[in-house]
């Protein structure tokens, strides 16, 4: 079975280097994007199976992502998890009225963001390998 | 001199904003060597590793208790990161 294919938006080359060693070790495909623009144009481009998208991106924002997105029926029914720094009182709200399937404040705990992709890829949840975070050492 | 609310507000959300996204890079790469992605980490590198994990919790606590949701001045942000502060030790 081929891998599933997740498109990772975000401006910050250190979180996309990040982002990417972890999915990539948990035999995710990665594609990736740093603004509004090349964000949709990835996702015409790549068709992921998920998209990981920030909010606060140079050219537009997250919530134009997902507006261009739910323009192009193909792309509308990717599932999309905003990962953001920003607060979550209102722009979580904003993002599932926006159609995210989910809302995750940065910085993310890594079993709680694959769980989340699981989740929304229909998945099983499987066996994790233990981190520091599970021994309550973080 | 005081700021006016939206400056502090403003300030708060800014200050939140990029700390959190410096935070997701630490504890990202902190826990790709603690879990090996990067080769294997002797026991001492990763009792130092898991100290900096450790550390950067610390200061998501603080972010998480004193600046979310706070629309409140820098001078009471920092009011309630001085409360935190004495929490955690």
């Amino acid at each position: 079975m081929p891998n599933k294919k997740i498109l990772i938006v975000d401006d910050d080359p250190d979180v996309l280097q990040g982002m990417h060693v972890r999915l990539k070790a948990n035999q995710y495909d990665i594609c990736l994007a740093v603004d509004t623009f090349s964000g949709v144009a990835e996702a015409r481009r790549s068709a992921p199976d998920l998209i990981l998208l920030d909010l606060g991106l140079p050219a537009g924002g997250g919530f134009l992502v997902m507006e261009r997105l739910k323009m192009i029926p193909s792309l509308a029914i990717i599932p999309v998890i905003v990962v953001s720094a920003r607060d979550g009182l209102g722009n979580q709200k904003r993002a599932f009225d926006a159609g995210a399937k989910a809302f995750l404040q940065k910085p993310v705990d890594d079993n709680q963001l694959l769980a989340v992709i699981r989740q929304a890829l229909g998945e099983p949840a499987t066996a994790k390998k233990p981190t520091l975070h599970d021994q309550g050492a973080v | 001199m005081t700021r006016p609310p939206q400056a502090s507000s403003n300030l708060s959300v800014y200050l939140s904003h990029e700390l959190r996204n410096a935070l997701a890079c630490i504890h990202q790469f902190g826990n790709i060597l603690v879990d090996g992605l990067a080769g294997e980490l002797s026991g001492e590198q990763r009792e130092y590793v898991s100290i900096m994990l450790e550390n950067a919790s610390k200061i998501r606590s603080v972010l998480d208790s004193a600046l979310d949701g706070v629309p409140g001045t820098p001078e009471e942000c920092a009011n309630k990161i001085k409360n935190v502060s004495k929490l955690e030790t």
